[in-house]
């Protein structure tokens, strides 16, 4: 990002006076706008904006089989791709670092640790036959479009994405033996949606000088000294917490960032869960 | 398969002669310098232009002319089947490859001599005819972002199946094995830029199927003009003009 002397300090000074280069406090975040069930061929998707920035999240249910440790459980896995349309740079393999931090960023923040502990969805309702057959869910997430803030952005579209999924009925046939592949029977039209209501969202706290932003633009990410990205659900739980950037944090400051984050979260869910609500009735309604 | 039933409808719904539904928006990519959407049907792509700008890779540059490169990329959503793509595959890099070649003969590269421009093309859908409906969102694109052209460029495909010429093949009728045509035209001029077919046709059976291409491509171009004076309007306005 190319900035000059003048402009750099006319974007610390800003966040230091409370008055970001666009007009908006600290803690204000742009304004958001979700689309649902942008892609048809997807079990669900969505498509989001927060001002310059521009992120589709899409869920594909495919059969699969249980991991050997898991049984009752189906298997959610996360990509991101970071599309050469969004910055010069990405072209080729240049955006796959970028898309890499993402991925597992997300992945931390929304899929629980390795026992599937704290997972945003409920895995055992991906299960069809125990130990033979579960549904495996693909997110992929795509940026068209990069003003920073991608974390938080694919975050919501995701949640979006999720609340959007219809998993196709499916009836197992009874009376299969324990050796062979069990009969099923995929309904074409009868959908179960996809309990998202545990689904964490993401606030990303930048830290620029002594203070912290939320949302920030690329201009003010190309300033930051480190972020803290935070996960939380709809009960104020943490549910996952990735630091990112050079610069060292004092404890406190990062207990302060962690109680910061949590309370703007609960707004962020609000907001979130209503547009959410509204994008679908548009969709129902086209 | 029945792909034209008796009384000449395909299977979905349209003439032989019908092309899908077009639509196409125009600086979707706020940060780009020209953006363009184009929807063909339920193929949908998105194309960016940055440029013209530094050259990158001073190996690259040349001194009388822009040099022009271009990425074609496909979601992992876009197909029916969820497909992980690498990056740089054959097919991507082919068509990567035509889409340069056909938009560099109608940029006027000797304008912006030792400068670059990019042009990124994300499939977001693919229904069939993927190659015209990036053709003709890079063409957008390139207007948008204000670089000077011959002329626009407009792309569209065609078949043969059940001994009817098909215009504009979607995903299932690309499949059924017959011959595929795609042709890019220079859409002022009426000359072609691009023609790539594949499977076999007889010779007078060839000249009808280009022929029904290219009154596709000319529809596609009529299109894009509206657009573009839509866009041009939108401009003067918001300029107060």
């Amino acid at each position: 990002m190319g900035l000059s002397l003048g402009e750099k300090n006319y974007i610390k000074g800003g966040i230091a006076d409370d008055l970001r280069c666009d007009g908006r406090r600290r803690l204000d975040y742009r304004s958001i706008a979700i689309d649902t069930g942008v892609i048809p061929q997807a079990n669900g998707s969505a498509r989001v904006r927060m001002g310059s920035t521009d992120v589709i999240a899409s869920v594909k249910a495919e059969l699969g089989k249980p991991s050997s440790y898991r049984h009752d459980c189906g298997k959610v896995s996360i990509f991101v791709d970071c599309s050469p349309t969004a910055a010069p740079m990405f072209e080729g393999r240049g955006g796959d670092e970028l898309s890499t931090e993402l991925s597992v960023a997300l992945e931390r923040c929304l899929l629980g640790g390795k026992s599937g502990s704290g997972a945003g969805i409920d895995l055992s309702s991906l299960k069809i036959v125990e130990g033979k057959m579960c549904w495996d869910l693909y997110i992929d997430g795509l940026v068209i479009s990069s003003d920073g803030n991608l974390l938080d952005a694919l975050g919501i579209a995701i949640k979006a994405a999720l609340s959007n999924t219809g998993i196709p009925k499916v009836e197992a046939m009874p009376g299969t033996s324990a050796e062979e592949e069990p009969e099923i029977d995929i309904s074409d039209d009868e959908f179960t949606r996809l309990d998202s209501s545990k689904v964490p969202i993401i606030v990303t706290l930048t830290k620029v000088g002594r203070h912290y932003v939320v949302d920030a633009t690329i201009e003010e990410e190309s300033q930051m000294s480190s972020a803290v990205s935070m996960s939380v659900n709809r009960q104020g739980d943490v549910c996952g917490l990735t630091k990112r950037g050079g610069a060292g944090l004092d404890p406190s400051i990062i207990i302060d960032m962690v109680s910061v984050a949590k309370h703007l979260s609960q707004q962020l869910i609000a907001t979130v869960d209503s547009e959410i609500y509204a994008a679908e009735a548009r969709e129902s309604s086209a | 398969m029945e792909y034209v039933s008796p009384e000449g409808l395909r299977l979905d719904g349209r003439r032989p002669l019908e092309m899908r539904q077009i639509n196409a928006e125009i600086g979707v990519v706020v940060k780009a310098d020209g953006s363009a959407v184009f929807e063909m049907g339920n193929t949908k792509v998105i194309a960016a232009v940055y440029g013209p700008r530094e050259v990158q890779n001073r190996s690259q540059q040349l001194s009388d002319q822009a040099l022009v490169r271009c990425e074609y990329s496909m979601a992992n959503f876009s197909t029916g089947d969820r497909l992980r793509r690498p990056k740089g595959d054959r097919r991507s890099s082919e068509i990567s490859l035509v889409i340069r070649q056909t938009m560099e003969a109608c940029i006027l590269t000797h304008l912006m001599p030792r400068s670059q421009i990019d042009i990124y093309v994300q499939v977001l859908q693919a229904d069939g005819g993927t190659r015209s409906a990036c053709i003709n969102a890079a063409t957008l694109a390139l207007a948008d972002a204000g670089i000077p052209m011959r002329d626009l460029i407009t792309s569209c495909s065609a078949g043969y199946l059940v001994n009817t010429p098909l215009l504009d093949l979607n995903y299932v009728e690309d499949s059924a094995g017959g011959p595929d045509l795609t042709v890019g035209i220079l859409a002022k001029m009426d000359k072609v830029t691009l023609l790539q077919m594949d499977a076999k046709l007889p010779m007078h059976i060839f000249e009808k199927v280009m022929q029904v291409a290219m009154e596709g491509c000319r529809a596609v171009a009529q299109y894009i003009r509206e657009v573009l004076l839509e866009n041009t309007k939108e401009l003067e306005y918001r300029r107060g003009l």
